[in-house]
């Protein structure tokens, strides 16, 4: 038996790397094809709650793979019904490529056909249609993706709703699907700071290899760390083989945002400032992100985020209650039943770490860190007795205090990483996401892309 | 039953009741790292706050939450103007409300930045 751990293979056993980098050879792919210009994803108030370019961009730099492509209508059936692909290796979302009646006839294209696919005006991919099919109802739909009380009484607590962002955006999918495997011929270029954090799966498996990393632990964030987070961080990667982990990535979820959330540029800007700060050393942190409209899925939601970090060579995985949920629509403790014994009526009856075609990357399910004052630490819950004593991390509490533009003590937020969403906040006249900032930021979206002429 | 009111202490805010009285009243939390004062609100004066504000809510310890930061501003203000803790600081604070609505309503396109080097 070997004690030390070694980089996970990818989900799949293959990375997706579906860009063409020769102009020349992107020109050829593009010549002569319909054009297609994407557009997000509006609910029915018409709000922009997704765009389909994230998915593109996460399935052709790895992040899904084994994911190529568009799903087929018999693909995205099994993924309900068992959470896999067609090729058996487990996956919990449906990915589709969705366009209105009216547009599929403007585009006049079938299976067999090549589609060129323009973001912002310009050429940014080609897919290349395999099958054209429909979704008939898109609010069963919904209900399929997420479950239901009846059909997942293990961990569904309440029938989904208009209120639950991830419903929203499979409610409002439109009806035709263009299934097919997708290729960007133009990579678009990230703004700052967005382009300093970006690592797809290639790329970050070679910064783990430079920095000599082989055991890594991966924090999912879509916040702006606080004191609790960070100790959460440095606590987990005590889980290591025989020493902590190496490395502690931060991968953040960047998409739409929600109103009240931070802005993304804080959160990424935020949790690097704890490695600038030193109280992670930048030499053991790293903060990365994924292009994700995330759907707040909790145990599903957990489930790509390890085949994501498996895709990008982590080893561990770090898993909170309420793991990526919003509302009480899942059990608190369902991220963490998956991962350590499955969830049946999703089709996993052991943890999806043990199930065939599963994953490789470990679970570190962990509870909650506050401050207790008579430990005079950040204590962890499951080891601190005090419990009418604790104080909380509560994040509407410090939420409170930021807006109110109360300096925070550095045992509640590092100076470091205020002094990050401030910056922003100056920027954008808010400390967090309004009205203002989720329009604008859906039109200039993370990227721009350069000229090519086809 | 009376409800709470944590309010938030900084530097800035402990100079402006320095010398008042007001420091004896100071609670300290995170150990000793986060500073407050907590107002009791008799009822009457509770009900106004979560009447007028419909954000407004009561937590489980008791204290009424999530009111505008206009009104958390302002009644700061009026507390180191009075330089107490007592319910006439309610009463000066409402006696604002409509320069607090009006702020308020801008709150959620404006929130002005702190005056910090970035």
């Amino acid at each position: 038996m070997s004690l030390r751990m070694t980089t996970p293979p990818p989900h799949g056993g293959r990375l997706e790397e579906r860009v063409v980098r020769d102009p020349v050879l992107a020109k050829k792919l593009a010549k002569g094809c319909p054009v297609y210009d994407i557009k997000p994803t509006l609910s029915d108030k018409g709000v922009p709650v997704r765009n389909v370019y994230r998915e593109i961009m996460s399935i052709c730099y790895g992040f899904f793979s084994p994911v190529e492509g568009s799903m087929k209508e018999a693909e995205v059936e099994r993924v309900l019904n068992e959470r896999r692909l067609l090729n058996d290796w487990i996956f919990p979302y449906p990915l589709v490529f969705d366009i209105s009646e009216e547009d599929y006839k403007q585009l006049g294209v079938t299976a067999g056909d090549r589609v060129l696919l323009r973001l912002k005006g310009k050429p940014f991919a080609i897919l290349d249609v395999d099958e054209v099919w429909r979704i008939k109802d898109t609010t069963e739909l919904a209900h399929r993706v997420f479950g239901t009380p009846e059909k997942n009484p293990e961990v569904v607590q309440e029938p989904f709703n208009a209120k639950h962002p991830g419903w929203v955006i499979y409610k409002s999918l439109n009806p035709v699907v263009l299934a097919g495997k997708y290729r960007i011929i133009n990579e678009p270029k990230f703004r700052p700071p967005f382009d300093r954090f970006w690592l797809p799966p290639l790329k970050s498996r070679e910064e783990y290899k430079k920095r000599g990393w082989t055991t890594v632990i991966n924090h999912q964030t879509r916040n702006v760390p606080h004191v609790g987070h960070e100790h959460l961080m440095k606590n987990a990667a005590y889980m290591g083989d025989i020493e902590p982990c190496h490395g502690i990535q931060v991968n953040a979820i960047i998409g739409v945002k929600r109103k009240g959330d931070y802005p993304d540029e804080s959160i990424l800007e935020g949790h690097e400032a704890v490695n600038l700060g030193n109280y992670i050393k930048p030499q053991r942190h790293l903060v990365t992100f994924t292009l994700w409209d995330m759907r707040y899925g909790n145990p599903l939601e957990s489930m790509l985020h390890g085949i994501i970090r498996q895709n990008m060579g982590c080893t561990h995985h770090m898993f909170g209650r309420d793991h990526a949920a919003v509302g009480e629509y899942y059990d608190m403790f369902a991220t963490q039943t998956l991962w350590d014994k499955g969830i049946p009526s999703f089709g996993f009856d052991k943890s999806v770490c043990e199930v065939e075609y599963g994953l490789h990357i470990r679970p570190q399910n962990m509870r909650e860190f506050w401050y207790c004052p008579l430990c005079q630490e950040i204590a962890y819950s499951e080891s601190c007795g005090h419990t009418k004593e604790k104080e909380k991390f509560s994040g509407s509490f410090i939420r409170g205090m930021v807006g109110e533009g109360i300096f925070p003590p550095r045992v509640i937020f590092r100076p470091e990483v205020y002094t990050a969403v401030v910056k922003w906040w100056k920027e954008f006249n808010f400390p967090f996401c309004n009205q203002n900032y989720v329009v604008q930021q859906e039109q200039k979206l993370e990227v721009d892309l350069p000229d090519l002429d086809v | 039953m009376s409800k709470l009111f944590v309010v938030l202490l900084d530097d800035k805010r402990v100079n402006a009741i320095k010398g008042s009285g007001l420091e004896d009243k100071i609670e300290y939390m995170f150990g000793g790292n986060l500073r407050a004062f907590t107002m009791e609100m008799p009822d009457e004066k509770a009900n106004t706050i979560l009447k007028e504000f419909d954000t407004a809510r009561t937590d489980t310890r008791g204290c009424i939450t999530d009111t505008p930061l206009a009104f958390n501003r302002t009644l700061f203000e009026e507390i180191a103007k009075a330089k107490s803790l007592g319910p006439e600081v309610v009463d000066n604070t409402m006696a604002r409300l409509d320069e607090i609505k009006e702020l308020a309503a801008k709150e959620s396109d404006y929130l002005p930045a702190p005056d910090i080097p970035t």
